[in-house]
């Protein structure tokens, strides 16, 4: 009886998904947060600064999860659910795919090792924060269309491409350094608070 | 006189406000399939939401027109920049509202089940929107117990530390997450959750001929901008 349920252990279990639920819905929470403090940030152009406000803050739950629920599909299920929120509250629709992608490599990272070793879930994370980046693809299609709409109204080519030469490469880069830098400081933050609190409570070991 | 649309049919408007930013559309189309989308609020409980985006959307489109007039500049070109941007996602922000803000629990969830969504998948969504008011009472009270003790007391005296706050908020709301984890899965599994099989549901949900026809008639706009391509 005790090896079947070491088997049986490994696949998510109704328990496990709820638990999911109730760390995703914190999470959600962290990215309506990071949100606000973004458009604080710089009005307009928030989404630039979303997912790494949003690595930043969200640490603890990510660490959590992955000690809570240490089983493939945990991570997976976190980044669908958020992105098929963030689609059907009104974002672009890549936000539910990236989010899909980034979440199922960052679970894929985090198998590797079992979800123990503390440097690859670090890793796992980084890849994670960028399903976030999602909301900030709509920025491109922006730029398009009012290019267009400048073009009709017989601005010439060259002047355009020197208003936008800045805006379309830096955001992009700012974008992901930004998140490359905040991810591993949320993170580390996040394994320093599970090694104060969590472990000191016996909730994960 | 309301109106009450299958969750699909929401869902269809989000992907075509999608498919807007996709493609590029000129202003007049944009426009067009906006109104539409604007006229299900007006069957529904959220009448002030809609009044409210549309006003908001109104004075996008005459700032952003009346801009032209103010010669060029850069600081002209990023303003009316951000304010073409925001107008483009707005046919996205309006659809997510409605559909957000008009469709209940069991009806998502019943949505979900017939588009063949896995029930790891719906589960979670079912906990995320049970657990949202659950993290606003746990914040009121987790506030209420750090002014008690005289930590962050003030308007913006949460942002002058920031680490700490975060850690003092975030570590009881994710000590309580746990609770309630463990609580609600009792709880749902007492109710049967975990029976394998096809779950049967209270709500029923069923696409009817107005759902059809108002589908078809958000795509025109679209169609017909494709095609005059």
């Amino acid at each position: 009886m005790n090896k079947q349920l070491i088997t049986e252990d490994k696949k998510l279990k109704i328990p496990d998904l709820i638990s999911i639920g109730v760390y995703t819905a914190v999470y959600f929470v962290m990215v309506t947060i990071a949100t606000f403090g973004s458009n604080l940030l710089l009005p307009g152009f928030s989404y630039v600064f979303l997912p790494a406000v949003s690595a930043l803050i969200s640490g603890c739950i990510y660490m959590l999860m992955a000690a809570k629920v240490p089983k493939f599909g945990a991570i997976t299920i976190m980044g669908t659910v958020v992105g098929l929120f963030l689609f059907s509250s009104g974002h672009f629709v890549l936000s539910l795919i990236a989010g899909v992608l980034c979440s199922l490599l960052a679970d894929l990272i985090g198998k590797a090792t079992a979800y123990k070793n503390k440097l690859w879930i670090l890793a796992s994370y980084l890849v994670f924060s960028f399903g976030l980046m999602g909301p900030v693809l709509p920025l491109w299609f922006m730029k398009d269309t009012y290019i267009a709409k400048l073009e009709a109204r017989g601005k010439d080519a060259a002047y355009i491409e020197g208003v936008f030469a800045n805006i379309n490469q830096g955001t992009f880069v700012i974008a992901v350094v930004s998140i490359l830098i905040c991810a591993v400081l949320g993170g580390v933050f996040g394994q320093k608070m599970m090694r104060k609190h969590f472990e000191k409570a016996g909730i994960v070991s | 006189m309301k109106i009450h649309l299958d969750p699909r049919t929401k869902l269809y408007f989000l992907l075509l406000a999608n498919l807007l930013l996709f493609f590029h559309v000129d202003t007049k189309t944009e426009v067009m399939l906006t109104i539409l989308f604007f006229i299900p609020f007006f069957f529904s409980e959220r009448r002030k939401t809609g009044i409210g985006f549309g006003v908001v959307y109104v004075i996008l489109l005459a700032v952003e027109y009346g801009m032209v007039f103010l010669g060029q500049s850069v600081l002209q070109n990023f303003v009316s920049m951000v304010l073409v941007g925001i107008r483009m996602i707005f046919p996205c922000l309006i659809t997510g509202a409605y559909a957000f803000s008009t469709t209940g629990i069991g009806e998502f969830v019943c949505a979900l089940r017939r588009m063949g969504i896995t029930e790891k998948v719906i589960v979670p969504c079912m906990v995320v929107i049970r657990f949202f008011p659950t993290v606003k009472e746990d914040y009121r009270q987790i506030k209420n117990a750090m002014a008690l003790r005289g930590i962050a007391v003030g308007n913006f005296a949460l942002l002058r530390h920031p680490a700490q706050s975060l850690e003092y908020i975030l570590i009881p709301l994710l000590m309580n997450a746990n609770n309630v984890a463990q609580d609600l899965s009792v709880a749902a599994l007492t109710k049967g959750i975990g029976i394998k099989g096809k779950h049967t549901s209270m709500v029923q949900i069923r696409m009817k001929a107005l759902d059809l026809g108002y589908m078809i008639l958000c795509s025109l706009p679209f169609v017909l901008f494709l095609g005059g391509k």
